[in-house]
């Protein structure tokens, strides 16, 4: 209690008092022996002997084609800094640099602005400097206090191909990029870092570590070597990333698509390996790297076809009659429904107080299952629409991937659209719509929405008879199975038949795409998607097969017009080239 | 609470007000020439965030001197609940850089909240303590102090914060003696620490074990008892170098990290070699004010709070580093004295308390500047930068002021 008198005795007092001075003594006695004792010693030290820590960025990993070829490389350059401490007269400086080397000091300046972090931090300038610019600089080093130079690995593209969708670009990061991550520590400014395609997806790969250099920096700043008591880190190299793609083949679709909107996609089904993929209109890889001018951004930006947007993955289109085949195997899964079930096809088709029309107006007369396929009737398939169901269809769509992501490994997929029973419900309201939502769905019109993705999977579905793996990009140890589906054999040889027939009968919507090779057999279907954004989307997909190995391809040309005429010869183009490719994909 | 009426200003201890002004002064001068390189904003650059905090800090001093003595006895528990409570709190924060030591409350700076359960506890203790009716000679009254200093101790150790915790630990030893505990008790608890220490180096372990046994011969308890504790502190000190390397090597880094918070060797070697050049090369006189070059070319690391003193070697050298110090030990004696003339028990004892985490302070702080001791994460009272350090040690020096006045409230 307060009442409690204080009982310390003197000798208590003395002993705690004691123990305070010994350990302050210490303590003097320590800093007089740094500073008194060896002051000649450290003195020396801190002007000849500054240790400096300097952080050594890894060079990124590559990007490989399957061949090795290289897809993505690095190009030395040279950045140029500055240590803002030890600038005299900026200005004076800057100035003196644009002179020496040609660079524009507007930028110099607005640079030192944008990395300026500290009084003692190298601040960059300038960056994609020739060895010559270098060179220049070097013999004026006297009138260029405080500049220093530093090598830089940065995004190079050899090959022919861009690729851009794919192979994504990169970002220098700057403050706000860095502010905004969990670990800053990883990044340092003007690191690079993925920012999209498979450099973002695969960035802890390709990025690798950063090194530590100790060096001696003398009074003045100027390095005097590495320093012997610390050992330096070396920067861990990024690790390459072997993608799936053949140069050959991208190349090849890509000179196809000129001044052409829409999708190819090459793959072998069986693996979910892509051969090539473009989504154009495109842009240079290069875009993103070296100096950019504002016009050129700008007009990327604002281009009205989107060139930044990847259509493959991220692309909705009304698929349109490419996806008959899935209704044919709805169809044919109840047991109710003959396999030489016929209709008449008269052109028209009236629904209820609804006139629905076949493509050929003329009408195809008397249809089966495999001519409905092959000349590509509607109207036998809104006659048969009693054999199944809204919900029932659309777990058939399910069944061969549409309606959720297919899972590549890059970025930004969307998911597409099946529409259910309880999907319509909700959009329309419970009375709001009818089963003429059925005739349009069936024909692959309507609701309906997929990604180019998930036809090229849906056509490895059927290439394989259900056996496909996953779409992907970079060469997998674990091949990611599509889930199985319970189609009978017999129904299987169906379709793929009914499917070859699209090739090769007479009035076969897909005769252009065969490119009439010896031992190649082609299976495809065409389609025309009508949509609300003007020309119907021509649609060819489709698979060959060459002494048992097989080759996908999906083409898809935005508002091209009919299937037939636009996107099979554009097909046949691509077959061909698998066929001719300079590393031989097939064995001749 | 209720202010008291008649304080006379002229009773207070001008000779630690003049100690604290002085330090204070000397760290705003050394955090206005570190600030001269920063460019940041208000509460970035130290220095004036460090002239920012002087404000709420005096204040707060200011207030605690008009607070009647038997409120703080009165409401010591109170605060003691109070200061586990916000030790707690930033648990439920996300982690700060991998801590748990700041407490976020949407202010343009966090809060270390550690800093006022430090001084909450040190009275709490001081409260138990100066209680009339506690016999010093059991032994549990040694272990009821010891557990109420360690459940926040373990707590800060666990945000973590090593350095905080130590210090928060600092006071028990020397406020159990004030209290009259055998000194003879206070060695059986710091000896087995000793044992498992030395136990690494032979010469130090035989030194140890000769100490230990003279020292409890001396203090003569029964042989049986002499016995025991003598072979169960050389068995502890025999057993830890193989309990030490039945550890996995993972295991044995997880706790030489946390001795020294440094995960990277180099990094530490590295620190501590940049702060002795930067004070070697000071010399007697010093580079200069605002001429350090290990300090301006941004060699020395922390060094507006950690390494502070680091700088005033480089720039001010070894002559203002003596006086930084004994001023440091005039302050602390002054307080010390305070105590021992104190009429009552619990002003005593909170004061030897409050010299007692002052010391802590300044001995880690600057012991680690000169690579004594690895520890790191201290400041230095007074002259380090740091808003709820610097408040919760004004607020220890307003309650040494108002308890250091004799008479009753």
């Amino acid at each position: 209690m307060l009442k409690a008198d204080n009982l310390v005795s003197y000798k208590q007092y003395v002993f705690v008092l004691g123990i305070t001075w010994v350990l302050l003594i210490i303590l003097i006695l320590r800093y007089f022996q740094i500073q008194i004792l060896g002051y000649d010693q450290y003195s020396k030290k801190a002007n000849t002997n500054r240790i400096r820590r300097i952080t050594i960025s890894a060079p990124r990993g590559l990007i490989l084609d399957r061949n090795r070829r290289i897809l993505v490389d690095n190009l030395p350059t040279y950045i140029l800094n500055a240590i803002p401490g030890e600038l005299e007269e900026k200005a004076k400086i800057f100035k003196a640099i644009s002179k020496t080397s040609g660079l524009d000091s507007a930028i110099i300046s607005k640079n030192y602005k944008k990395y300026y972090r500290s009084r003692f931090i190298p601040t960059r300038l300038a960056k994609d400097l020739t060895f010559d610019q270098i060179s220049k600089l070097e013999e004026n080093r006297l009138d260029l206090k405080g500049i220093y130079f530093q090598q830089f690995a940065e995004r190079y593209f050899p090959s022919k191909t861009r690729a851009s969708h794919i192979l994504g670009y990169v970002k220098e990061v700057d403050k706000e990029i860095r502010n905004s991550m969990a670990k800053k520590d990883d990044y340092e400014l003007g690191d690079i870092i993925g920012w999209s395609g498979l450099e973002k997806s695969y960035e802890d790969f390709l990025k690798g570590r950063r090194g530590v250099q100790f060096h001696q920096v003398d009074a003045y700043g100027r390095e005097a070597g590495h320093v012997s008591d610390f050992n330096p880190i070396d920067p861990e190299p990024g690790q390459n990333i072997l993608t799936t793609i053949d140069i050959n083949i991208q190349k090849k679709i890509e000179d196809l698509m000129n001044n052409r909107k829409g999708v190819i996609i090459v793959g072998i089904p069986k693996t979910g390996e892509i051969l090539g993929a473009v989504s154009a209109p495109d842009f240079k890889p290069d875009l993103f790297t070296g100096h950019i001018s504002a016009f050129d951004w700008r007009s990327i930006l604002n281009h009205p076809d989107k060139p930044l947007i990847n259509r493959f993955s991220r692309g909705l289109y009304p698929p349109g009659s490419i996806v008959k085949m899935i209704t044919e195997a709805a169809l044919l899964t109840n047991t109710s429904f003959s396999p030489f079930n016929t209709q008449e096809c008269k052109g028209v088709y009236q629904f209820g107080d609804r006139v629905f029309g076949c493509w050929y107006t003329d009408g195809h007369g008397t249809v089966d299952l495999t001519s409905a396929i092959s000349n590509s009737c509607d109207i036998y398939f809104y006659k048969t629409i009693d054999y199944y169901n809204l919900d029932i269809l659309s777990s058939f769509f399910r069944l061969f991937g549409f309606g959720t992501p297919v899972g590549i490994d890059i970025e930004g997929e969307s998911k597409g659209l099946v529409p259910t029973v309880e999907y319509m419900d909700k959009r329309y309201g419970k009375s709001g719509w009818s089963r003429g939502a059925l005739l349009n769905f069936c024909i692959g019109q309507g609701e309906i929405l997929v990604t180019p993705l998930q036809v090229f999977n849906y056509i490895n579905i059927l290439a394989t008879k259900g056996n496909a793996s996953r779409p992907h990009f970079v060469t997998l140890n674990k091949l990611r199975k599509n889930p199985p589906l319970n189609i009978k054999p017999e129904n299987w040889d169906r379709i793929t038949y009914d499917m070859r027939q699209v090739i090769i009968d007479i009035k076969g919507t897909g005769k252009n795409a065969d490119p009439n090779i010896e031992g190649l057999k082609l299976f495809g279907k065409t389609g025309t998607a009508e949509n609300s954004h003007g020309k119907d989307h021509a649609w060819f997909i489709g698979w060959m097969d060459m002494k048992g190995e097989k080759y996908s391809v999906v083409v898809l040309i935005e508002n091209g017009g009919s299937g037939g005429s636009i996107a099979a010869p554009i097909a046949k183009k691509v077959f061909e080239q698998i066929v001719t490719s300079e590393y031989p994909l097939v064995n001749k | 609470m209720r202010v008291s009426k008649n304080i006379s200003y002229s009773e207070l201890s001008f000779k630690i007000i003049w100690s604290v002004l002085f330090l204070s002064l000397i760290g705003l001068i050394t955090l206005y020439s570190i600030s001269q390189q920063h460019e940041g904003s208000f509460f970035v650059n130290p220095f004036t965030k460090q002239l920012f905090f002087l404000v709420p800090a005096s204040i707060i001093a200011f207030l605690i001197i008009h607070i009647p003595r038997y409120s703080i006895h009165k409401y010591s528990y109170a605060f003691y609940i109070i200061g586990i409570f916000v030790v707690i709190l930033p648990f439920f924060n996300s982690p700060h850089a991998g801590t748990y030591r700041w407490l976020n409350l949407g202010l343009p700076f966090s809060i270390q909240s550690s800093e006022f359960a430090k001084v909450f506890t040190t009275i709490a203790l001081a409260r138990y303590l100066s209680d009339n009716t506690l016999r010093m000679k059991n032994f549990t009254s040694i272990i009821i102090p010891i557990f109420l200093a360690l459940v926040p101790t373990l707590i800060v150790m666990n945000q973590p914060d090593l350095g905080t915790s130590i210090v928060m630990m600092t006071p028990v030893l020397p406020m159990l003696y004030w209290a009259g505990a055998k000194p003879f008790y206070l060695f059986l608890i710091l000896a087995p620490i000793f044992s498992m220490l030395t136990a690494f180096n032979t010469i130090a372990f035989t030194i140890w074990a000769i100490v230990l046994g003279i020292i409890i011969i001396s203090s003569r308890p029964t042989l049986i008892v002499s016995i025991f504790l003598f072979f169960k502190n050389i068995f502890l000190g025999l057993l830890s170098p193989f309990m030490w390397n039945s550890l996995s090597t993972y295991q044995q880094n997880r706790i030489l990290t946390f001795i020294n918070p440094e995960k990277d060797p180099l990094g530490a070697a590295y620190q501590i070699i940049q702060s002795k050049t930067a004070i070697g090369s000071g010399g007697i006189f010093g580079k200069g004010w605002g001429a350090g070059t290990q300090t301006h070319l941004k060699f020395l690391p922390v060094q507006e709070s950690d390494f502070i003193l680091s700088v005033i070697g480089e720039e001010m050298g070894f002559i203002v580093i003596l006086v930084v110090l004994l001023v440091v030990g005039y302050l602390i004696s002054q307080i010390l004295n305070n105590s021992f003339f104190s009429k009552d028990r619990f002003s005593s004892l909170a004061l030897i308390g409050i010299a007692t985490i002052i010391l802590a302070h300044v001995f880690v702080n600057t012991a680690m500047t000169v690579g004594l001791i690895p520890v790191k994460g201290l400041p230095f009272p007074f002259i380090s930068a740091g808003g709820s350090f610097l408040i919760s040690t004004y607020a220890m020096i307003g309650l040494s002021l108002k308890l250091s006045i004799n008479y009753a409230d």
